[in-house]
């Protein structure tokens, strides 16, 4: 309640974070796995006297270099931008507790970004050995972005009972080290490494794809199939990492998985099961792809075959990302603050003296509709929207003000048998500020509203 | 491997299996500008697979009669991956139909239905006609509000048609309203008579397709066979296909995972019907037609001329291999050309008006 809310109209405002982080995630990733491949080809190309190849590894430095240095660098800011305006709560945890982690994170970055520049530029121009050794601080920095950043990002989803421990007594950054290698470090950080090695096979086959097989058979041959065998590591292990990861993840959160294997319920948490086939699906695709195709008829590997190849990667990837989001659910960090920014410890205080009334955003005479207005923009907004990405519209399509009511009552006494107690945070407030969000949520749910009844504009304080 | 081959070997003596895999290498598939067109026959074929595999495990849950509408919803919000095999086998259907009127319409501008490829054309046609009622009987299945009253509105079609119209409708229905005893006919329909047509006459398309070949557009036939290029069949057309296959599958999973197909709400004969009912998409032109027939000549005569323009159409359609028979482009082609191009504007054209006309 500390911050003014982001109101993103119809997709909501965490698909602003979604679109921009699967975007950037299929390269970042590439940067951490590309890393790694472009050394390795160069040595190789090196120490077999492959020419050629060094033309197409140079070509593919200079893609490389534009897509991670431009678009991965913008996205990456960009992901800063949308995660502060739509949780800021969550994002200021994050800052206070890991400064020192984003500080190294951003050393390792700027690095990594000139380590990139540094090797396009210098090919040619200084000795074969010691561009290779450009090429490897290249390697080395850019895997550390992700060995930072995966401690924060798996912190979210299992902070560990060493941090949980002080949460909210001022001393969390004395547990840096033990939130930040915390349960599910390890498998996340393998698993990641065995997508960055995937995408830097895919990525790579798209540049291999298009030399010409034809006129150099032997050439695309030799590439497209060292450029495929990136993919088998990851896709060998990358059941095994799934289930330690999964093996790692809180029994109440790996509960979500399930949800969607018996029913589509409207309002049921199923969506991450169906995302999961997807997974399934798009990476045994991948596979199948890859081998018919690059490994079996490398000279006829064509630019559309890479192209699809990547594109599949892509819904893998996004599919990967929304699922672990989804994981965390109700929480946006486990067992402390819940997806809408309400603090676990909070629960109590804010139901005895009120939401609305720890929020400096507000006037506390506003009429009733607005402040039900204003209660579902800080309680729920935060995974719905009136008539976009899980609409309230539809969800409560047909739900007189009593139905609304009970449900309403239901979701704030949290208990642990109710159907929303897995994947929605409870609802916080005294009687009256639930009863002004009730009769908001029924100017929706019933769409003819008399005129002298629809809701005010949220009476926003002026500050 | 040397087991393997043994088997193999084992195999091949008792069924040829080398004549075969030498006939497939030595058949080739034409290969230009238009190339693509080809897969669309077996995508078809491979969402018909589809059907059949999940057709199959509904079977073993749903009930026809009374027990419709609650076997397919135990089917969808019960039964482990219930709600995934029906909603495969929905999109599936739709993609059948689409992909089957995307092969026809590209088959018909290639001039692929003339000498001697006309049974090809015209057991294509009723391939789709009977996919079309595949289609029209699987979706009251469910027995909900949606598919009961799109079915009674359907039904009322053939009920327009004079002196037989009602009979028709009658027996289609098993009784003067739609109820449980049409749900089981529909059933009987659906996976007893039409299969029982639509796989031997499957059998049949494909054999001529095999028999004749692959038939190039009229532009590529003009060029000297020196200039024409083709690929063997086995291993690079099939591995082409077969990459078609690993896409139309991959669609299918995306759409039937992320978008499940709802259940809605059970069918209430007492209830009155929602606004805005209508037949599924690939009914809708045929809809709309009678509809503006039925505004523009009021009472049962201007559904029946509707009807009757509509059938004439199709058996025009059904004919034009009879009407532009020649191996070259004349003025028969042309016309025959013009004629196709007019029926896919009517069909989109007024498929966009029924659709426009409900909001």
């Amino acid at each position: 309640m500390n911050y003014p809310f982001w109101n993103v109209p119809h997709i909501g405002s965490g698909w602003v974070i979604g679109l921009i982080a699967i975007f950037h995630v299929m390269i970042s990733h590439f940067a951490v796995g590309g890393g790694l491949y472009l050394p390795l080809a160069e040595r190789k190309a090196l120490r077999e006297g492959r020419q050629e190849w060094l033309d197409i590894i140079r070509g593919h430095s200079k893609f490389f270099l534009v897509l991670t240095g431009v678009f991965g660098a913008v996205s990456g800011v960009g992901i800063w931008f949308a995660i502060g305006l739509t949780n800021p709560e969550a994002t200021s945890t994050l800052i206070h507790n890991f400064v020192f982690g984003w500080a190294i994170e951003w050393v390792f970055f700027m690095v990594e970004l000139s380590t990139a520049a540094v090797y396009y530029y210098t090919w040619n121009r200084v000795s074969a050995e010691l561009h290779l050794k450009i090429g490897w601080l290249y390697a080395v920095a850019s895997l550390f972005t992700l060995v930072i950043i995966n401690g924060i990002l798996t912190f979210m989803l299992t902070p560990g009972d060493a941090w949980l421990a002080v949460a909210g007594t001022g001393h969390e950054a004395s547990r840096f080290w033990q939130a930040f290698f915390n349960p599910t470090y390890w498998p996340s950080l393998f698993l990641r490494m065995a997508v960055c090695t995937s995408l830097a096979g895919i990525w790579a086959l798209v540049t291999c794809s298009r030399i010409d097989g034809t006129q150099k058979p032997k050439l695309k041959t030799g590439l497209v199939r060292w450029s495929a065998k990136w993919l088998v590591p990851s896709f060998v292990a990358m059941p095994l990492l799934l289930g330690w990861y999964l093996w790692q993840v809180p029994e109440s959160q790996r509960a979500l998985l399930s949800f969607g294997m018996t029913t589509i319920g409207t309002g049921a948490f199923t969506q991450v099961t169906r995302t999961v086939l997807i997974i399934v699906m798009t990476s045994a695709t991948i596979v199948g792809v890859v081998y018919f195709f690059a490994w079996r008829s490398p000279t006829e590997f064509s630019f559309s075959h890479a192209l699809a190849v990547l594109l599949l990667g892509l819904v893998a990837t996004a599919s990967g990302e929304y699922s672990r989001e989804m994981l965390r659910k109700p929480f946006v960090i486990g067992r402390h603050m819940f997806s809408n920014g309400v603090r676990e410890r909070d629960m109590a205080r804010f139901n005895a003296e009120g939401y609305l009334t720890h929020s400096p955003w507000i006037t506390t005479n506003a009429p009733a509709l607005a402040r039900g207005e204003i209660m579902f923009r800080g309680e729920c907004m935060a995974c719905h929207t009136t008539d976009g990405y899980r609409p309230m519209k539809r969800l409560l399509a047909g739900r007189d003000r009593e139905a609304i009511g009970n449900l309403l009552g239901m979701l704030h006494d949290y208990k642990p048998d109710s159907p929303y107690h897995a994947f929605m945070p409870p609802l916080v407030g005294t009687k009256e500020e639930i009863a002004a969000l009730g009769d908001y949520l029924a100017t929706l749910s019933q769409p003819a509203v008399a005129p002298d009844t629809a809701p005010a504009k949220p009476a926003l304080a002026r500050r | 491997m040397k087991a393997l081959s043994s088997i193999y070997t084992w195999a091949d003596e008792r069924l040829g299996l080398d004549d075969l895999l030498h006939f497939a290498q030595k058949k080739r598939v034409p290969e230009h500008a238009h190339s693509a067109w080809y897969y669309w026959g077996g995508i078809s074929l491979f969402f018909f697979l589809v059907q059949a595999i999940t057709g199959v495990l509904l079977l073993i849950y749903y009930r026809p009669g009374p027990d419709a509408f609650e076997s397919t919803r135990q089917i969808t919000y019960e039964i482990h991956f219930g709600w995934l095999i029906r909603s495969a086998h929905s999109w599936a259907a739709n993609l059948m139909i689409a992909a089957i009127f995307v092969h026809m319409f590209s088959v018909f501008f290639m001039k692929a239905y003339r000498k001697p490829r006309e049974f090809g054309w015209w057991s294509g046609m009723v391939l789709l006609l009977v996919t079309m009622v595949f289609g029209f009987s699987g979706y009251l299945l469910p027995m909900n509000e949606l598919a009961f009253f799109a079915t009674k509105v359907g039904l009322d079609i053939p009920n327009s048609l004079p002196v037989i119209g009602h009979k028709i409708a009658t027996l289609v229905r098993g009784g003067p309203e739609v109820n449980e005893f049409t749900v089981q006919r529909f059933f009987a329909l659906h996976v007893v008579v039409l299969p029982a047509l639509f796989i031997p006459l499957l059998g049949f398309h494909l054999w001529l397709v095999q028999k004749h070949g692959n038939a190039v557009p009229p532009a590529e036939e003009a060029k000297p066979p020196a200039q024409r290029k083709s690929i063997p069949f086995f291993p690079n057309f099939m591995m082409k296909d077969l990459a078609m296959w690993l896409i139309a599958l991959n669609v299918l999973a995306l759409l039937a995972s992320m978008f499940p197909w709802d259940l809605g709400a059970p069918a209430d004969s007492l209830k009155p019907a929602p606004t805005g009912i209508h037949p599924e998409w690939y009914f809708m032109s045929s809809f709309q037609v009678l509809k503006l027939f039925g505004q523009w000549f009021p009472g049962a005569a201007g559904e029946a001329l509707g009807m009757i323009l509509f059938t004439l159409g199709l058996v025009m359609w059904f004919l034009i291999p009879l009407y532009d028979p020649s191996g070259k482009s004349g003025q028969r082609a042309r016309w025959a050309t013009y004629f196709g191009l007019f029926a896919l504007s009517i069909l989109l054209v007024t498929t966009i008006w029924a659709y426009a006309a409900l909001n």
